[in-house]
């Protein structure tokens, strides 16, 4: 139980935020702390090797590392500069571009870049440098990344001029070798520095801006405690937020950010169940998955790209609330359990009955989710998750689904069914459960549940697609199922 | 060593690799910079009553707002001068700008933009070709290349088929969004430097505007971040509002595009509706043909009518078809004005015939491969274009032959036949189509360029052209070019940045055509220089003892050493020899000039020789569907391209692979998406989805078919940058090929480019009967 607002008073603050770009150390006050890091990096500092297309996260140009002392020292990840904001970046060591030379030489991506034509018009280059040197930095020394592993791993990464043939083979080479770039970071932050709250403030205007930066989550409900009559937005992974703050559509004075908590992180199993802070990022989720749930392993490794997943959410995708995020239907499936703190305690709720309409959701002013319970699917349920999008990798879903039978014999003993993308909420489809549930399991049920699904969804037409294919998918999701777990039978018979 | 033929980097790689390369939004800000954003209109069509700007205007930091009014000449256009700078009287698409705002920080700048006040009256906008047919509003005349009698022909043949096409629009998605920042100079001077593939365009649209001599205006581009067209007519407008505000305000003045704005404001790759009718023997072969082309222009005329042109000598693909009817029409839209990308009319004319030869081939059960080899060019006959040029050096029915065995097509295309019988989950399709691209541009008089390269006393060289780099490697080319004809080593000789102040009067970096006409234009003016130094070089090598007079035929240039070959012994220096030749007053600079030999087209008539040479190539796509949700993947591509002796393999197969994958982004992917009010939602690449890294297919496989016979161009190479995206519809035909198994007679199937998942699976649940009306 958080325990008032005695906290903030005997806990001293920093007024500022610490943090190495390449080998510079700098301390952030002020408006400084409200920029982007990519705004920060062109503007404040005249590196602007690092490329701005998009501003939203999508194309990577303009990918920078971000160093963050984990278990075993630094560890580097790309990260989109346009979507992070300076104020999340306490204690990290940014190596943008123009940081990765080694002793004035190209370092091996670089050169690799330059002898395989990796670069055409250029503006990609940087990015996809950046990339692809954490790439080789986060392998093993004597183990070089597999063609699939360069792709899935430059995913974040656009480039029109390439096709990406030079690229991949830019990686291949420089993959051979072993002597990856070495990033020193100059300097730790101390103990009792990342221990205490971090409290921004800076007047532009009329405009006052403050940003609070807790440590822990009862210094977090506190402030929003304290502040219940500013509009505080809560930020996590910023990939949602830095995009709607860069296209204008908010604009908020108090920002309270959750990135130093470290007790929000957590990411493991415990008690059969999969236990998420709501900080976990979607490579942490994603790590977990791959040994417990490789159906939810598969469908998130398309989520947004290795630069979103480094710093994205699970908390902030429950409480972004779209129809379309990627990880609803399947939690909406396993009955998966928020729980919800604010300065007056805890409670918990079934994400089915967590949202009232479009972007509406029962969660009040002053209150956090703090974590995130599911349990996991028993082996018989024959989970199966479906993401249907314009592009393969890197695209907002069209369409998303989970659906998981218990098979007794031929006949559905039980089935759970969620679809997205078909209405203002994700959906859990419960006249189509009831209808198949104890029918037997054949192609003729499942096309028959397809006309039940199609009367309890109310799909739009929209930019990623119109409402007749995604009725079309509602069905088709059903029969598809079916034979994915027929083939699977098929293949475990012979 | 000479340079031209091998694979050397970019010229600019290094400086790609470590952000050291700049851009034009890398200039650092000069103190008194402002920054230029607009107002765009609200509406796809209305009457402009009013703009308010007071309230905008009162924001701190605010420098100035412009409109109409307070342009001198505002009208402007690459080929009709048809466009407005600023809105006047008419609003014509979503966006168009209508006010120039100058502001001191971009905060400002945000804020202000917000308080222009548009009054404005709605009228109805036209947002479809069809609209437009029915209005009848139109852009330039109706144009036609006829031979023969199609109409007769197609009626006399045993099979007809007939249909109406339906193709989708396409955004360059340069990454490097517009960008300009003009600087005011003395006596009314401006210097603009513009992300542009058109230096000399820049330069007489802002004289033009701006009531200036053309003298008193350079235009100066270093590199752009990609173009794929979108500069070549485009760079203008936010040009033109950089030296609006530089001209007015005398202070530096920077104007740069969100992408949100870039992608609303600009236009791309023009939609098409293709009606055509064709008539076919037994076997397949095309009797006769015809086609209506209908682009959708958008609101202004741009490069619409040229862009038509190359459609319509595009037409019949890689066929000879005896009797062949082509009309072209460009039409009026609302929409912001469709402009060059990269192909320039030509994709839709390939994808068009295309459709036509998948169609014959369904309705007769037969492999369109088959179709194809059928009705291509002839080497020695059945070899002159619908347009009347001689198509000569025809490799295509060697490429079909090759690149059906290196694919081991026949074979694939029975394996993908077994499994699609019986697979419930998948359909696989293959598919080979074939390109043959005219090169040089259908203007006559834009088929010329200048260079200018000065040597210096040390032997280093710097070479300007009026070519643009936007990262096709023409800089690297021209540099490896120059350094071979004048015999020194790659690495003296630097490219200068493109300018209008040392060349002039050039024309735009497009029609693949930047290394055929720049090239040859710095390969001229070496050889003035190499004539002045051989003479001087004759007489310092010549040697009374050894009986040996003076003779600049006999001299050398190689490996940075000059020579006499009759006594090979006595070297010269290159460096040497200039510093030399200097103090002997021999002129070390020179101008180049070069048009291209023999061409000429009449589009009145649609008749004549448009073209120097043709650049052929095919390929071989195979493509993956899930049958449920249509989704679609290219697992494997083989790409045959004749492009010549190349200059630089490394380059040019960067050119071959890039053009591909945009043509299949093109063909499969891309989507532009409009509201019911012509508003632009796919505006990022949040919404429009070009192709991502795992799109390249796992196995792709592209090579050169290697010729030399292409004696009319420089050093026999071919130009390479638009052909092979037209390679792009191999994949949308595989798609065609796939859904073909779904049927007995795929003629009937309708399948409209872009094939993306949403298409095929509508026709996919069109074909199997199981969709019911949900809607
Ligand atoms: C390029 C790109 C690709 C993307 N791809 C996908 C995709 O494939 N699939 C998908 O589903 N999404 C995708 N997203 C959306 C986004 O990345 C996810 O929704 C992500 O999980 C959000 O997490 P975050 O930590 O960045 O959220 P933030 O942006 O920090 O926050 C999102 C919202 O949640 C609130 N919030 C965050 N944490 C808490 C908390 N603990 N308590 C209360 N409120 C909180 C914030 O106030 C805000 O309203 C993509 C985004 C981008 C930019
Ligand atoms: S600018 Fe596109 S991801 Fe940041
Ligand atoms: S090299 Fe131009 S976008 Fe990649």
């Amino acid at each position: 139980m958080p325990s008032g607002n005695v906290l903030s008073y005997i806990v001293p603050m920093r007024d500022h935020i610490q943090l190495q770009i390449n080998s510079d150390i700098l301390k952030i006050r002020g408006q400084d702390a409200f920029l982007t890091l990519s705004d920060f990096l062109r503007r404040r500092r005249g590196l602007v090797g690092t490329k701005i297309v998009c501003s939203e996260g999508d194309c990577g140009s303009c990918s920078v590392l971000c160093g963050v002392v984990g278990d075993s020292g630094m560890q580097y990840q790309p990260i989109d500069s346009c979507i992070r904001f300076m104020f999340q970046l306490d204690g990290v060591h940014i190596v943008t571009v123009e940081g990765l030379k080694q002793n004035g030489e190209l370092s091996c991506v670089q050169q690799a870049m330059v002898d395989c034509h990796g670069s055409q018009c250029g503006f990609c280059t940087p990015g996809f440098v950046v990339a692809m040197t954490a790439l080789q930095q986060n392998r093993p020394a004597n183990q070089p990344a597999s063609e699939s592993e360069l792709r899935e791993g430059l995913t974040g990464n656009l480039c029109r001029c390439t096709g990406y043939s030079s690229i991949l083979e830019a990686g291949a080479v420089a993959a051979e070798q072993s002597d990856s770039a070495s990033l020193v970071p100059a300097f730790e932050l101390s103990p009792d520095a990342r221990r205490v709250p971090i409290e921004v403030t800076a007047t532009c205007g009329d405009a006052k801006h403050r940003v609070y930066s807790p440590t822990t989550v009862a210094e977090a409900v506190d402030f929003l405690s304290r502040h219940s009559e500013a509009e505080v937005k809560i930020v996590a992974g910023a990939t949602d937020l830095g995009v709607q703050f860069n296209k204008g559509h908010i604009a908020p004075s108090d920002w309270l950010d959750l990135n130093r908590v470290a007790e929000l992180e957590k990411c493991e199993i415990e008690d059969g169940c999969m236990v998420f802070g709501a900080r976990a990022t979607w490579t942490d989720v994603l790590l977990l998955a791959e040994s417990t749930v490789p159906e939810l392993y598969q469908v998130m490794k398309v989520f947004g790209s290795p630069q979103i997943r480094h710093v994205g959410t699970i908390g902030g995708n429950i409480i972004n609330a779209s129809p379309i995020a990627d990880s609803l239907p399947f939690l909406f499936v396993c009955d998966a359990e928020l729980t919800i703190t604010s300065a007056s305690g805890e409670r918990t709720v079934n994400i089915n009955e967590f949202y009232s309409g479009y972007k509406q959701m029962d969660l009040t002013k002053g209150e956090l989710l703090t974590s995130i319970r599911v349990p996991l699917p028993p082996a018989n349920r024959n989970l199966r998750l479906y993401k249907v999008s314009r592009r393969h990798d890197m695209d907002i879903s069209t369409f998303t689904g989970a659906v998981w039978m218990e098979l007794d014999g031929e006949q559905i003993a039980n089935v759970g069914i969620a679809y997205g993308a078909v209405g203002p909420t994700v959906l859990r489809l419960k006249q189509t459960e009831e209808f198949l549930r104890g029918k037997s399991f054949t192609i003729e049920t499942m096309t028959a549940a397809g006309d039940v699904a199609v009367k309890e969804i109310t799909p739009i037409t929209d930019v990623r697609g119109r409402s007749d294919y995604r009725f079309q998918l509602a069905r088709n999701v059903l029969k598809k199922y079916y034979y994915q777990i027929e083939q699977e039978e098929s293949q475990s018979v012979a | 060593m000479p340079s031209v033929g091998k694979t050397i980097p970019h010229d600019s790689a290094t400086g790609h690799v470590t952000g050291a390369a700049p851009y034009l939004d890398d200039m650092p800000l000069r103190n008194d910079e402002l920054l230029v954003g607009f107002v765009g209109s609200p509406v796809a069509s209305g009457k402009l009553k009013n703009i308010d700007c007071s309230a905008a205007t009162a924001i701190p930091g605010i420098v100035a707002i412009y409109t109409s009014h307070d342009v001198p000449h505002n009208k402007f256009g690459a080929l009709f001068h048809d466009e407005p700078v600023l809105a006047e009287n008419e609003l014509l698409y979503v966006g168009q700008p209508v006010a120039i705002i100058a502001a001191e920080t971009p905060e400002a700048l945000a804020t202000a933009r917000k308080l222009v006040k548009i009054d404005y009256e709605e009228t109805k906008p036209i947002l479809s070709i069809d609209e437009s047919l029915t209005a009848k509003r139109f852009i330039g005349p109706l144009r036609k290349i006829q031979r023969g009698d199609a109409t007769s022909a197609i009626k006399s043949a045993t099979h007809q088929l007939s249909g109406e096409f339906r193709i989708g629009g396409q955004e360059q998605f340069y990454l490097e969004s517009q960008a300009a920042i003009a600087f005011p100079g003395e006596e009314g001077q401006l210097i603009v430097h513009s992300s542009t593939q058109n230096t000399t365009e820049i330069q007489v649209v802002v004289a033009e505007v701006l009531e200036l001599g053309q003298h008193q205006v350079v235009c100066i581009c270093k590199r752009m971040g990609g173009a794929f067209g979108g500069k070549e007519s485009q760079a203008a407008i936010p040009a033109l509002m950089a030296a609006i505000v530089a001209s007015k305000t005398g202070r530096a003045a920077r104007v740069i595009y969100t992408k949100d704005e870039d992608m609303c404001v600009t236009g791309g790759r023009h939609p098409y509706l293709v009606r055509w009718q064709v008539g076919f023997d037994d076997a397949g072969l095309i009797q006769g043909l015809r086609y209506e082309f209908y682009s959708d222009g958008g609101a202004a005329a741009d490069l619409s009518t040229a862009v038509m042109e190359r459609t319509m000598l595009h037409a019949e693909n890689a066929y000879y078809i005896s009797d062949i009817e082509i009309q072209g029409q460009v039409c009026f839209t609302n929409y912001p004005p469709n402009t060059a990308f990269r192909g320039f009319g030509g994709p839709q004319a390939v994808a068009a015939m295309e459709n036509v030869v998948e169609r014959i081939a369904g309705h007769l059960g037969e492999d369109a491969y088959d179709i194809r080899t059928r009705n291509v060019y002839g080497v020695d006959d059945r070899n002159v274009t619908p347009y009347g040029q001689l198509f000569t050096r025809n490799h295509l029915p060697e490429i079909f032959e090759s690149l059906a065995e290196s694919s081991d097509y026949k074979r694939r295309r029975e394996e993908i036949a077994a499994f699609n019988a019986v697979d419930p989950m998948q359909l696989r399709g293959i598919a080979m189509t074939p390109v043959k691209f005219g090169i040089s541009f259908t203007s006559k008089f834009l088929n010329q360029a200048n260079a200018l390269v000065n040597v210096y006393t040390d032997g280093t060289v710097q070479v300007s052209t009026g070519g643009t780099e936007m990262g096709q490697g023409l800089n690297t080319k021209i540099r490896q070019l120059t350094a071979d004809e004048l015999g020194v080593p790659y690495e003296d000789v630097l490219v200068m940045p493109t300018s209008t102040e040392k060349s002039n009067n050039t024309s735009p970096t497009a029609a693949s055509a930047g290394t055929d006409l720049n090239g040859a234009a710095a390969v001229d003016a070496c050889r003035k220089i190499k004539t002045r130094l051989a003479e001087f070089a004759a007489s310092l090598l010549a040697s009374v003892e050894d009986g040996l007079v003076p003779s600049p035929d006999h001299i050398v240039f190689e490996n940075g050493i000059v020579f006499d070959q009759r006594k090979p012994a006595a070297k010269l220096e290159f460096g040497n020899l200039a510093d030399r030749a200097r103090r002997e007053r021999v002129d070390l600079g020179a101008r180049g000039f070069y048009k291209t030999p023999g061409v000429d087209y009449n589009r009145e008539t649609g008749r004549g020789n448009p073209f120097l040479y043709y650049t052929q190539g095919a390929a071989v796509s195979e493509v993956l569907i899930d049958r449920f949700t249509g989704e679609m993947s290219v697992p494997r591509v083989d790409l045959l391209m004749d492009i010549g002796k190349s200059i630089n393999p490394g380059v040019d197969m960067g050119q071959i692979a890039g053009g591909f994958i945009q043509g299949m982004g093109w063909a499969t992917m891309e989507c532009l998406i409009y509201d019911e009010a012509g508003k632009l939602l796919s505006h990022s690449p949040t919404t429009y989805k070009i192709p991502a890294i795992t799109d390249t297919p796992l196995e792709f496989n592209c090579a050169m078919f290697p010729n030399e016979d292409n004696i009319h161009n420089i050093r026999r190479s071919k130009a390479v940058g638009e052909p092979p995206l037209l390679l792009g519809v191999s994949a949308w035909a595989a798609v065609r090929h796939a859904l073909s198994h779904l049927t007995d007679d795929s003629s009937e199937l309708d399948l409209t480019l872009p094939a993306t998942g949403e298409e095929i699976l509508r026709c996919i649940t069109s074909l199997t009967q199981n969709g019911q009306a949900d809607s």
